[in-house]
């Protein structure tokens, strides 16, 4: 799965939205700007990765974090970024802990279902009157000897 | 080679979203759809799709792990990029009295605005 940079663009649809975004009602960007863009982006996103990277191995750390990110901006010369990058990393990061409550509640709900299911099946039966559940178990047991 | 596995495992599903968009590549439309559905709260925050984002930041051989806070804070700044380039370049399609953005405007923005340095002989 070795793909090399070239082989890997950001994709032109959010590229164009971004950069119709930013620019006034009634700009238009020619096909070649806007694959110029698109490049230049993708050499942003090596050449920020590098620089953080230079300040994860200088801490001694493999992995790369947003603190590293943001060491890159400032060295780029990008410090206009650093506002909005914290900003939005703070929003980001509370995002995540809700995904985690969400999915760590998700996993103790499909235990409990687990669980529950056997029961259930039980339940269902005694929500009927007597006589029928009566019936229903007799028959239920009948059909078990007949399977064994 | 370690790659960028551990700590991205709740991207999963994201990752999933953009291979099965990988045949549709072709038209652009599809491709918007990767950050939406497939992973709500904090994927919204970044148009661009952090998968795409992580597997450019692998190809660099000596990056080994990165959080998904870093891979989210790339996305982001990138974005910051593609408008800072893109209003940089307008003023010269302006100069130009043209309102249709052109390959030499964003040369000559790349070529005037310090920041830019770094682009210079990196683009076709």
């Amino acid at each position: 799965m070795a793909e090399k940079p070239e082989d890997l663009n950001l994709p032109n649809a959010v590229i164009t939205r971004i950069i119709k975004e930013a620019l006034p009602d009634g700009v238009n960007v020619s096909k070649e700007a806007r694959r110029a863009i698109s490049q230049a982006a993708s050499v942003f996103v090596l050449y920020a990765t590098s620089c953080a990277n230079n300040f994860a191995l200088k801490a001694k750390r493999k992995t790369l974090n947003a603190a590293d990110v943001l060491a890159a901006m400032e060295e780029m010369e990008f410090e206009r970024f650093l506002e909005p990058l914290r900003a939005a990393l703070e929003v980001y990061k509370k995002g995540q802990k809700g995904k985690k409550e969400v999915s760590e509640q998700k996993r103790k709900e499909k235990e409990k279902k687990a669980d529950c299911e056997h029961e259930k099946s039980k339940e269902d039966e005694e929500g009927e009157d007597e006589e029928e559940q009566r019936m229903e178990e007799e028959t239920e047991e009948g059909e078990e000897e007949v399977e064994n | 080679m370690a790659a960028l596995v551990s700590s991205t495992e709740q991207e999963s599903d994201r990752c999933g979203s953009e291979e099965e968009n990988r045949g549709v590549e072709a038209g652009d439309g599809g491709q918007q759809q990767q950050t939406g559905p497939a992973a709500p709260g904090g994927s919204r925050l970044s148009k661009l799709p952090l998968a795409r984002i992580k597997a450019l930041m692998k190809t660099d051989p000596d990056v080994s792990l990165a959080s998904q806070e870093s891979v989210f804070i790339i996305a982001k700044a990138t974005e910051l990029f593609v408008e800072m380039i893109a209003k940089d370049a307008l003023v010269y399609a302006q100069q130009g009295k043209r309102k249709t953005l052109q390959r030499k405007d964003l040369d000559n923005a790349i070529e005037a605005v310090d920041e830019f340095a770094f682009l210079e002989g990196t683009l076709d």
